[in-house]
This record gives C-alpha cells, sequence and structure tokens, in this order.
C-alpha cells in the first residue's frame, strides 16, 4: 500500500515535467529562425507563432495558419523518441545479455518426486497472457509506426511499408482498446497480493537473492510488486493517452494529441524495457517460473527458494487432491 | 498474385465451402437413423424447436460455474455474426455479388465496437483452451486451426479498414479463401450442425416429454 | 438356444470394433460433427465436478466412439487413417478407456442438458458400451450381473421362490392377497431384485394402494423382474431378450399395461428401449408406478388422509426426469402426503445423479469413484438439513442409503410409493403396515 502510494506521488510529480521536456526540445528549434531580416518575416513569424487567420474549414485551430507546435511534435518524436528509446530498449536487452552471461539461470534443487503448488489459476492465466499477447501486438505494431521508416523502408521498399504502416495503424488502434479491458481484468485479479508487505524493503536490500544471500518473499516478491505497479502506472497513461490518439476524430485539440503522443511514446517505451526484465526473470532468467504461469502448478522446491513465505489456497500437490475416491470436506 | 486471389482462387474457394458443407450434411444424413418405435409421450417437432431455440441460452443452473466461458463465447460469437452480416463492406458485397439485394450496414463505431468484442471473446476461449485441463485434453489441432484462420480472417478484415490499400483488401480475401476451404473439413461445421445435432437431441427428448 | 457376447471369456477386438462402428447413425455423426471443444460437459458431471479429473469430461469419454466416426466417416480422419498418421482404433482404446465408459458415467444424462450445441452424450455413451461389450471390455460385476439376469432371471439370482415367501409375508402383514398369474388383469405388476431382498415394504405399499383404487393387476410368477442389466452393460441382445421375457407374459396374461416399479433404468428398459430392441412396437401401455399412482389420485381413486409435517425432499432419479419426463407426477404426489416439501436447489430435469446408476452400483471397483460422486448429493442435503429423502427408484435408494451410512449422515431414505401408503385411508378395520 505504501509503496503503491509512493509511485503514485511519484507519478503525479514527473507526469506535469515530461511537457518541459518536450517544451525544451521545441525551445531549440524555434530559436533558428530569429536571424531573419527580411520585413516580412516578422508576419510570418506572428503567424509561426498561432496568429490567427481566416480559413472556410471549421473544426478545432482550422484559422490556425501555420502550427509551430506540430513541427516541434515533429522533432521530438524523431530526434529524441526515437533515438532515445532505442538507446535505452538497446541498453536493457545489453544488460540482461551480459547479466545473464555473468551469473546465468538461477536454478531451484529438483526434489524426487516432484511434488508440484497450484500458484495461478486457469483464470489468472488467461487474465495475464490476455493481457501479454496484446501487449505484444500493440508493442510491435507501435514500434513498427515509431521505426519503421528506418528499419522496414530499407527491408521492404517503401510502397510495402505503406501497407505495413497502415495495417499497423489500424491494428495498434483496433486492439488497443481491448488492452484497457485485459488491464483492467488484471489489476482487478492481481492487486490482492501486490500491497507491499513487511519484510520486502529486505528482499529489495538482499538484491532479490541475486547477490547470494536467500531473500525470503511471499507470493510476490518486491521486484514483482513494482512491476505489478509500474504495469498500473504506465498501463494507465497509455490507455488514457492511447484513447485520447485513437478517438481524435472526436474535436481534441493538437495540443492535446501532441501531448497524448509524446506520454504515450515515452511511457510506451519504458513499459517495453521493463518488460524484458519481466519476460526474460519469467522465463530463462530463473528455472521453473514459467510453467506456473503456463500450467498454474510450480515446484515445491521452486516455491521454497523464491517464495517461501507464500501459502497456496489449497496446499496439496495437484494428483493428492484429485484422486478419486478421497475425502472431499 | 491478386488476381489469382480474387478470381480463380475465389471461385475454388466457393465450390469447396458450397460443395463441403452440403457434402458434409449429406455424409451426416446418410448414417441413417432407426424409427423410434416406443409410444410418445410428447412432441418431436415441439422439442426439436424447443431444444434449439433453448439452447442459445446456458441453463441457469450451469451459469456460475460456466460463466467464464458463457460471457466470451457470447462476445466471440456475437461480435463475429455483427461484422460478417453487417459490416458496411459486407453487405456490399452480398449484395453486388450473391443476392441482389442489401440491409442497412452498421456504423463504422458499431464495427469497431464489434471488432473489438469479437477479438477480445476469440483471443479468451482460445487462452481458456490451452489453459483449462479440459480444454486441454479435448483440444486437437484441428480446434487451434480453426482458430488461428478465424483470428487471420478477422484481423485482416480489420487490418483492410477504409480499403485504403488494395494489397491489404487481397489479404483479407485470402483470409477468408483459407477459412472456407477449410471450413467443411473441421468442426467449423457446428456452424451449420448444430441445428442437427440440436434438432436431434431435442426431437427424441420432446418424444420422451423431456424439456431438453 | 441364447448365448450373449458377455458369457464369452476372450475379449473379441475385432467384434467390438465392428459393433462401435454399426452405432453410428446421423444423430451421432452430427454430435461429433458439431462438437467444439469447448468442455462444457465437464462441470455437469458429478464425477468431474468432484474429483477435479479432466478425464471424467463426459465428451472425453467418447474418445473410442468419436475415432472410428472419425476415421471412417471424414475427409481427414480417413486420410490420416489411409497415411498411417494416425493410430487406428486398438485394443488399447478399450482398455483405457473401460473405467471412463463404465465406472465414471451413470448414464444421468446431465451432460446432454447443458450442450450447448445440444449433443445428447448419454445417447452415446449408452451406444458405445455396446461396443465395448461386444469386444468384452466390461466391468466383472456388471459382466456377472448380467450373466445372472439371462440365467435367472434376475441380476441378484432373486427366484421366483423368494419372492413368494415374501408374498406369503407381506399377504400375512396387509390382510389382502397378492394377485399372482392373473389371467385378463388390467395391469402387469414388475419388481426389481432390489425390492423383494432390500425393500419389500414397496410390494406391500404396491398392494394396499391398487387394492383401495380397485385396480385389477396381477404378478408373474415366471417373469417378475423389471431391471434389465442389457442396457446397462451394453449388450442390445440380451437387453431384448430379457425385455422380451416381460413382453411375453404380460401376452400371456392377457392385460392391456405394466407397472415399472420404483426403478430408473427398468422403465427406461420398458417404456422406451422395449419397442426398439424388439423391432416393433409393444401393444401395452408402460407406465412408471409414481405416473400410475398420480393418474389414480387425480382420478379420485386413491385417497389419504393426513400429510407428515417433516421436512422432506425428493431425489429425481435421472431416467423418470431426464429419460422420461416423469418431473411433476412425483412431486404431486409428495404434496399430497407432505406438508413441508422442499426442492434441493438443483433438482427435476438438473438433479445430480445418486451416483449409481448405469449399473455403477453394480460395479464394485467404481466403489470408492462412486463415493467420491455422492458427495455433491451429501451437500444438497446438508445445505437443507433434511432427514428425510423421498425417491422412486430402489437403486437411488439402496444408493444414497451406502452413501449415508458412508458419511455418517443422519437422514432416512423412503420410496415414494411407501409414503403414499402411509397416508392411504384406511380399507375396513385393518391394521396399518408398509411403515418403513
Amino acid at each position: 500500500m505504501i509503496w503503491a502510494g509512493v509511485l503514485l506521488l511519484l507519478g503525479t510529480f514527473t507526469l506535469p515535467v515530461l511537457p518541459y521536456l518536450w517544451a525544451s526540445a521545441s525551445n531549440d528549434i524555434a530559436s533558428l529562425d530569429t536571424v531573419q531580416n527580411n520585413p516580412r518575416a516578422n508576419f510570418w513569424r506572428n503567424v509561426r507563432t498561432g496568429t490567427a487567420g481566416y480559413s472556410a474549414v471549421g473544426g478545432p485551430e482550422a484559422n490556425v495558419l501555420i502550427n509551430n507546435d506540430g513541427q516541434n511534435w515533429r522533432q521530438f518524436r524523431m530526434r529524441l523518441l526515437a533515438p532515445y528509446g532505442s538507446y535505452l530498449m538497446g541498453a536493457v536487452l545489453f544488460t540482461i545479455a551480459i547479466f545473464y552471461a555473468l551469473r546465468g539461470p538461477v536454478q531451484h534443487l529438483s526434489n524426487e518426486p516432484k511434488e508440484l503448488l497450484l500458484r495461478f489459476s486457469v483464470y489468472q492465466r488467461v487474465v495475464h497472457w490476455f493481457t501479454a499477447i496484446l501487449f505484444w501486438i500493440l508493442a510491435l505494431t507501435g514500434l513498427i509506426l515509431l521505426y519503421g521508416r528506418f528499419v522496414l523502408i530499407p527491408l521492404f521498399g517503401s510502397s510495402g511499408f505503406a501497407l505495413t504502416a497502415s495495417a499497423s495503424k489500424e491494428a495498434h488502434n483496433l486492439f488497443g482498446p481491448i488492452f484497457i479491458v485485459a488491464l483492467f481484468l488484471l489489476v482487478i485479479e492481481y492487486a490482492r497480493d501486490n500491497f507491499y508487505r513487511k519484510g520486502d524493503l529486505s528482499w529489495l536490500i538482499k538484491g532479490g537473492g541475486m547477490l547470494g544471500k536467500h531473500a525470503s518473499a511471499g507470493r510476490f516478491n518486491f521486484g514483482e510488486k513494482i512491476w505489478f505497479w509500474l504495469v498500473l502506472l504506465l498501463g494507465t497513461i497509455i490507455s488514457f493517452s492511447g484513447i485520447i490518439l485513437d478517438f481524435a476524430n472526436l474535436n481534441f485539440d493538437r495540443n492535446t494529441l501532441e501531448l497524448a503522443h509524446v506520454l504515450h511514446g515515452i511511457a510506451a517505451i519504458l513499459f517495453i524495457s521493463v518488460s524484458f526484465g519481466h519476460i526474460y526473470l519469467g522465463t530463462i532468467g530463473t528455472k521453473g517460473t514459467l510453467r506456473g504461469m503456463t500450467t498454474g502448478y510450480v515446484e515445491q522446491a521452486w516455491a521454497e527458494l523464491h517464495h517461501d513465505k507464500w501459502r497456496p489456497d489449497d496446499g496439496a500437490t495437484p494428483e493428492a487432491s484429485r484422486v478419486p475416491g478421497a475425502p472431499n470436506e | 498474385m491478386s488476381d489469382f486471389i480474387l478470381g480463380p482462387f475465389w471461385n475454388f474457394a466457393v465450390i469447396v465451402f458450397t460443395a463441403g458443407v452440403v457434402g458434409r450434411i449429406a455424409m451426416i444424413l446418410m448414417c441413417g437413423l432407426s424409427k423410434d418405435l416406443a409410444a410418445a409421450r410428447g412432441s418431436s417437432v415441439k422439442g426439436a424447436a424447443g431444444t434449439i431455440a433453448r439452447r442459445f441460452f446456458p441453463r441457469k443452473e450451469t451459469i456460475r460455474s460456466n460463466r467464464f466461458h458463457i460471457i466470451a463465447g457470447y462476445m466471440f460469437h456475437i461480435g463475429l455474426l455483427a461484422l460478417l452480416f453487417f459490416a458496411a463492406p459486407h453487405v456490399q458485397f452480398l449484395k453486388n455479388h450473391l443476392l441482389g439485394f442489401g440491409w442497412p450496414a452498421m456504423p463504422h463505431w458499431a464495427f469497431i465496437l464489434s471488432a473489438e468484442i469479437a477479438f477480445a471473446g476469440l483471443i479468451l476461449l482460445w487462452l481458456r483452451r490451452v489453459m483449462h485441463p479440459v480444454t486441454r485434453l479435448l483440444t486437437r489441432l484441428d480446434d487451434h486451426l480453426a482458430a488461428w484462420l478465424t483470428f487471420f480472417a478477422m484481423v485482416t478484415g480489420c487490418l483492410a479498414l477504409f480499403e485504403s490499400f488494395a494489397g491489404l483488401r487481397v489479404l483479407h480475401v485470402l483470409g477468408v479463401e483459407l477459412l472456407m476451404i477449410y471450413f467443411p473439413f473441421s468442426n467449423l461445421m457446428h456452424a451449420f450442425t448444430f441445428f442437427l445435432s440440436r434438432g436431434a437431441s431435442g426431437a427424441r427428448a420432446g418424444r420422451h416429454g423431456v424439456k431438453a | 438356444m441364447f448365448s450373449t457376447s458377455t458369457s464369452d471369456p476372450e475379449p473379441d477386438f475385432e467384434k467390438g470394433a465392428v459393433a462401435l462402428k454399426q452405432q453410428i447413425d446421423w444423430r451421432i455423426a452430427s454430435y461429433f460433427s458439431s462438437c467444439v471443444h469447448c468442455g462444457l460437459c465437464a462441470e455437469a458431471c458429478q464425477f468431474y465436478v468432484e474429483t477435479g479429473d479432466p478425464r471424467y469430461t463426459p465428451i472425453y469419454k467418447l474418445e473410442p466412439l468419436k475415432k472410428v466416426w472419425r476415421q471412417e466417416y471424414t475427409f481427414f480422419g480417413k486420410m490420416a487413417k489411409a497415411l498411417g498418421i494416425t493410430k487406428p482404433l486398438s485394443e488399447e482404446d478399450f482398455i483405457d478407456w473401460e473405467d471412463l465408459v463404465y465406472d465414471s458415467c451413470t448414464l444421468c444424462g446431465r451432460c446432454s442438458m447443458v450442450c450447448p450445441v445440444g449433443n445428447d452424450i448419454s445417447y452415446m455413451i449408452r451406444k458405445e458400451r455396446e461396443g465395448f461389450c461386444a469386444a468384452g471390455y466390461a466391468p466383472d460385476g456388471l459382466k456377472e450381473a448380467t450373466k445372472r439376469a439371462v440365467d435367472t432371471g434376475s441380476p441378484m439370482g432373486v427366484t421366483w421362490k423368494a419372492l413368494s415367501a415374501q408374498i406369503k409375508h407381506i399377504e400375512k402383514e396387509t390382510g389382502l392377497p397378492v394377485p399372482v398369474d392373473i389371467k385378463g388383469a388390467e395391469y402387469l405388476g414388475l419388481l426389481s431384485s432390489l425390492e423383494i431382498m432390500g425393500f419389500p415394504e414397496y410390494i406391500s405399499s404396491l398392494t394396499r394402494i391398487l387394492h383401495q383404487a380397485g385396480v385389477s393387476w396381477t404378478l408373474s410368477s415366471e417373469t417378475f423382474e423389471a431391471t434389465n442389466s442389457g442396457i446397462q452393460i451394453g449388450d442390445s441382445r440380451v437387453a431384448a431378450e430379457l425385455v422380451e421375457r416381460v413382453l411375453k407374459v404380460a401376452t400371456d396374461l392377457e392385460v392391456s399395461n405394466i407397472i415399472s416399479p420404483e426403478c430408473g433404468h427398468a422403465y427406461t428398459a420398458i417404456r422406451w428401449e422395449s419397442a426398439n430392441l424388439i423391432g416393433k412396437p409393444i401393444p401395452f401401455r408402460v407406465v412408471h408406478i409414481v405416473e400410475l399412482l398420480d393418474e389414480l389420485q387425480r382420478n379420485g381413486r386413491i385417497s389419504t388422509t393426513g400429510k407428515t409435517d417433516v421436512k422432506v425432499t425428493f431425489h429425481d432419479p435421472c431416467n423418470l426426469v431426464r429419460k422420461g419426463g416423469v418431473v411433476e407426477e412425483p412431486r404431486r404426489l409428495l404434496n399430497s402426503v407432505a406438508s413441508n416439501f422442499v426442492e434441493m436447489k438443483q433438482h427435476g430435469v438438473m438433479n445430480w445423479c445418486c451416483g449409481g446408476g448405469g449399473g455403477v452400483s453394480a460395479n464394485d471397483r467404481a466403489s470408492d469413484l462412486r463415493l467420491a460422486a455422492f458427495n455433491i448429493k451429501k451437500r444438497q442435503l446438508d445445505e437443507l438439513g433434511v432427514k428425510t429423502l423421498v425417491t422412486a427408484c430402489a437403486n437411488c435408494r439402496n444408493i444414497l442409503e451406502e452413501g449415508i451410512e458412508h458419511n455418517e449422515m443422519d437422514v432416512e431414505v423412503v420410496g415414494l410409493t411407501e409414503l403414499v401408503a402411509e397416508y392411504l385411508d384406511p380399507p375396513e378395520a385393518e391394521e396399518s403396515g408398509g411403515a418403513p
């Protein structure tokens, strides 16, 4: 609970800062034009700062002749978001690769016969993968929209990319709202076990057991909890900004759309970067974790190593609880 | 390539689909059925009609334990039927190429909503299929192929929205053709045979005086 | 002159494969064509619900029959079989599925009520058993019961001698004659061995009620058994033979109606399967005793005085509600003699089976599983907090009593006919008997 509060506070403090970042980028660009001497320059400069003119076209901002903010937004997208986003995602992948090479997978001592514990119910697994599938559809189509011109045009040529980009945009817009539903279901289902509990901090201090010492954890460790709240935070930002962008025909003004896009892009890049870590730890990073999310069952030895304070609801091996004729109560 | 997909391959798909569906149903009926010689307690015709209608809805006793499945099932089927028969390009297509008459298509927002509901339902149902021990045991390759082909046909259709690129439209046609060719050989046939199976059970139950 | 496949000790795979193929009619072909493997039938089956074992999913119990259908009636199935991609039906299938087909299915038909595409799964399992039985893969308990039924006329080996001793006792107790071999009677009464040996109060109740109603009826000393192991094990020839015995005495005694006793599958056998088993309509009306009593009561031919105010509930025998549409009749009867009749949450066509139908009660190796399946019934009873459970099937009654005893519950099981007889207006000045 405390952690949730901290995160939310952090979020609220950082959110208003983001437009400044964008604005500082745009100031640089605007200042390029100031050394001109042409007498008509002042007129056009005024036009560029948004002086209203007349247009026969209706709709919000139709009378704005030159939208300088649009150019600034474009510069942000091409010069800041795209390159720095790729650096960040690349750095995360690189770090993971180095870590894997040095540390290797975390292994638990498997005992025979394998006692299995139910970690995730059918519904919990379905909701997880529902969100995951949609996340990746959106991440891939989103990345195509942002990086396609750098990566795909050289590969497939521009006419092929036009098709891909159009398709990606439609898919992105279509699956986005479903992702919001998935996110909602996910948060409702998983929130219960993700609030801060005593001992979480010491788990963090011990580096989640990665530093040699065993770190105690309940059903979810502090790292998983942080991921959960990040999913909620980033997911919320992406959802709201996404809805604005998806329904741009609902008469939002340009600045709103630009702000929505900036937030959407930053949150998405962060979301994808962190998800690499989640995927690594859930698959090759720790042995025996993935099966919890596929079959629902984990080995007892796995649970003792990673989640020693977790007690599953039914506490029994699936086989033992399901022997025909076993007493029901 | 696109000429082939829109021309000969389309005709081929239509023939396979039509002949296949008719053939499958004929093959089912040719299996025969011995006449029920026991004195009837009720009407088999009423029973058949009743069961065909009633099985569109789950029995109230079963709702609780199957609620996830029921909700996802309705989402997928209602969404898909809305897309199939009320998407503007589909109405146009049926009018121009098949029926000669049309009906009002749904507005764009309704199309998007239907698509999202159908996709959510399809993905959820497929995930339940691979996650639930019961469906894991029952599922065969056929079930996956049917789900994926349906997904492919649906997704290409949505990508071709506004028909801004001919290529995307051709891709959608291809998806539909593959689905149509696969249809008669798979349990996608349930879209037609549910009528037979419900009718058969309903007729028997009706004869026995059971409201099934 | 008459030999059954069940007396054949050697398993015969070929016979089973042929028999399975013969079962496929258009009904079954449409069922398999429609099945999308949604698994909704699992939650309708108490063996699945109580054990959580996915193998008990009703449609999964039909894999062998489905395999035959797929490989004989579908394009890809035929092709895959021809190319050797899929394994053809083999002895293994019979071995692996025998317990699913016999031990974990009571043919209760609850799954058939919930399938979204309308598949009648219990109909198919009944058919599938024909193949298993022909191949020789059926539980020993059921094989033995079937053999006894063919050899002695009763699956429990009850002889006329035993019944006539009971009849003498009942005649003494009720002071009424129990009509036997009366030619030209209106109704032929039948019994189940379980009633003769375990619940003879049914016979005395029947005698008293029909006496009061002035119904002309008779038992037959030649064939008195109504149950039919043939339809439980899935041997149509045995089933037909057993049914023919009943029809023969009905013809000989020139009756026009046959009364099925308080037994579920006997009702199904004589009421619904008999004509189909012998291949021609039967010239008799068949009624379950509950139907007859309801009819007599509505016609004012039986009258009762007083009602029990004990809280009672009714366990619907599956064969009555889901195979015979007898839902309202027992409730009208029960309400006429009980003032505090309460329904279980799931009742009527959606009742939960006792766990011992469809031959499971005769199958000793299934007893643990059967008791697990009973747990759902236990919960239903616990929820209501009733101490008296009324039913209209001797087999249900027997299984319910076993489950109640096993779980050390304080519930008494009563037959509906007995309960009605208990409140029957006293005839002349006779001592009332037949209390359970």
